[in-house]
């Protein structure tokens, strides 16, 4: 007990240090700034050609340089922003800010925000240790293991630049997977029967999804509308939705094979028909919530954009399509692999049958 | 007959079949969600006040959510309660940290879809920011709030003469199972969602101090820490809501 409390104050003091430096860093090849003097003025009424009434500002100051040759200089400048904050942001004093100057004026790029990031981990990392005790190492590992894992898949990517995108997230999701399994799980049978589940049910459900968006001829699906999109909109929407049902499918997979298994240990006698009802039983009970996780995350990720199109009287039939028609598709794809999982997990859990009646 | 409404059909027809009744039930919850969703934005782009949008509809989504998931309604109520607590608690957390980062609005990247668009359309994006980490992060909060209340009802159940010492010591040991794996649903589920922006960050070769201050990722990375704390947090108050429920009966 008293070593956790010790480890949770030497994180917090750890942590508290390192957003600090960070906050203090300024060694960035952009040039970095603090604002010293700022003026905000009266606001200014506007409206655009849809009706929509906003405010403007303008806010006037100084601010001095913290790094390059010019360090210490001071400097105007001058920053307009609508009260909506939409694509222009409001600045406060002692503030710190990329900037960009010319001979007298500067002009703020971007602000500061790398310590917030340090902060929250901060944060995410006390709980993590409060809560999760012995076993936080396993998240912590699990949670470096997938960003490596993530950011070589990014890279292999665009190394073949869009093509093949279902080999590459397949793939990516095998390794994913048996990562993800063998740092939880470590390996043994049960691992492998959560593993072939897991697998068995994204191949299914991809299949069965593509399958449906080949026969439609994926008619009233709008590429066009992948955000950021830097290649081909198709493999990325591909690729999103391979990797965002993954973690639900592996979630799901782990909680019915592990109490499949519990029951199979607490009654070795159990038959295939009574295992496969209790399968489905816990299935059912955990489908409903992991497919509205999902939802909510890709549906949220629009919502910004979908009330600017609603604010600039778009048809709510063209909005839906240009904004959230496609996080509703990846959503139901996910759904499809989130249901077909249930008695993939329990079909897959009679491997442990046999093992327990051969003993 | 478009793809959608053809996904939409193999869904209700599988969920159907595999779930039953609880499977339509799960199928309409879905549904409701995606309204309540469409609902939020028309409802502020109409130019309804964001907070109080905020106020109203995120103890409804957790109720639809949770009550039309879950069929034993001493869990759901345990389940509500305490992913309520939790969801106030996080709304701190995220006004907190969303403060700190002012990263409000679309970043630089959402450039060419704005064309036409109105870039002064009267409304609170700061608010909208709060609005959008609250969403994203329920979805994990009440089906954590759910598996937890499920395995601690059930060790209440089967045990009765539990000590208090020994009650909490077994709630921990469910809550790392239900954290680790739900902590990975929440990790790839923005995996998902940010693909193409990572993709974006990776081309236009950024320094990785240029993403660390990037407007959209810190956005991105405070909703999934704000996720993972929310799912972090329903462990002890999960625990705490069963006891003194039980301790009442």
């Amino acid at each position: 007990m008293h070593k956790k409390t010790l480890s949770l104050v030497i994180i917090a003091l750890l942590g508290l240090i390192a957003t600090i430096t960070v906050y203090f860093r300024t060694d960035y090849a952009e040039t970095l700034a603090v604002i010293t003097q700022i003026k905000t003025s009266a606001p200014v009424s506007e409206k655009d050609q849809y009706d929509n009434r906003d405010q403007q500002l303008t806010q006037t100051g100084t601010l001095k340089l913290l790094n390059t040759k010019k360090s210490g200089q001071t400097f105007a400048f001058t920053n307009n922003y609508d009260r909506s904050q939409l694509v222009n942001q409001h600045f406060y004093k002692h503030q710190r800010v990329f900037v960009q100057v010319t001979d007298q004026k500067a002009t703020i790029d971007n602000a500061k925000r790398d310590w917030v990031l340090v902060l929250a981990g901060t944060i995410l990392f006390l709980l993590i240790v409060q809560v999760l005790n012995q076993k936080s190492y396993l998240v912590i590992l699990s949670l470096l293991f997938n960003m490596i894992i993530f950011g070589m898949t990014i890279r292999l990517d665009i190394w073949r630049n869009g093509t093949n995108p279902i080999l590459i997230y397949s793939l990516a999701a095998i390794i994913f997977a048996v990562g993800s399994f063998l740092i939880f799980q470590g390996w043994h049978l049960k691992m492998a029967v959560m593993l072939l589940s897991t697998i068995s049910a994204l191949l299914l459900a991809f299949t069965l999804s593509y399958g449906i968006m080949a026969l439609t001829k994926e008619k009233g699906i709008t590429y066009m509308a992948v955000a950021y999109a830097t290649q081909s909109p198709r493999s990325l929407f591909l690729g999103q939705t391979l990797l965002g049902v993954l973690g639900a499918v592996m979630d799901e997979s782990t909680d019915i094979v592990t109490s499949l298994n519990e029951l199979l240990e607490q009654q070795p006698t159990v038959s295939a028909q009574q295992l496969w009802q209790s399968g489905l039983a816990i299935g059912r009970e955990i489908m409903g919530p992991l497919i509205n996780v999902l939802f909510l995350i890709f549906m949220a990720d629009a919502l910004p954009m979908t009330i600017l199109y609603l604010r600039d009287n778009n048809a709510i039939n063209y909005t839906f399509t240009y904004t959230l028609s496609l996080g509703v598709i990846q959503s139901l794809i996910s759904a499809i692999g989130i249901v077909l999982t249930v008695p993939i997990a329990t079909l897959t859990s009679l491997i442990l049958r046999r093992k327990q009646v051969q003993l | 007959m478009s793809s959608l409404s053809a996904l939409l059909l193999t869904l209700l027809v599988l969920i159907c079949l595999v779930g039953g009744t609880a499977g339509l039930k799960s199928y309409l919850s879905i549904i409701i969600n995606f309204l309540l969703i469409f609902f939020v934005a028309l409802l502020i782009s109409w130019g309804a006040n964001i907070w109080f949008t905020i106020v109203c509809f995120v103890p409804l989504k957790l109720l639809t959510i949770i009550y039309l998931g879950t069929h034993d309604t001493k869990i759901a109520d345990r389940a509500f309660i305490s992913s309520l607590i939790v969801t106030g608690l996080i709304a701190i957390v995220i006004l907190g940290l969303d403060y700190s980062a002012q990263a409000i609005g679309v970043g630089d990247q959402t450039g060419e879809d704005l064309i036409g668009m109105s870039t002064a359309p009267g409304l609170n994006y700061g608010a909208i920011g709060i609005l959008v980490a609250l969403f994203s992060t329920l979805g994990a909060i009440s089906e954590a709030a759910v598996a937890m209340s499920t395995g601690l009802i059930e060790l209440k159940k089967q045990n009765k003469e539990l000590s208090q010492a020994a009650y909490w010591q077994s709630a921990q040991n469910i809550g790392q199972d239900i954290l680790g794996t739900a902590i990975n649903t929440i990790l790839f589920g923005f995996f998902g969602s940010c693909l193409a922006l990572f993709i974006w960050f990776t081309r236009l070769h950024y320094t990785l101090s240029q993403i660390a201050n990037d407007k959209l990722f810190v956005q991105e990375a405070l909703i999934i820490v704000d996720s993972i704390i929310g799912v972090l947090l329903i462990v002890p108050l999960a625990t705490w809501v069963v006891n003194r429920g039980s301790k009442k009966n």
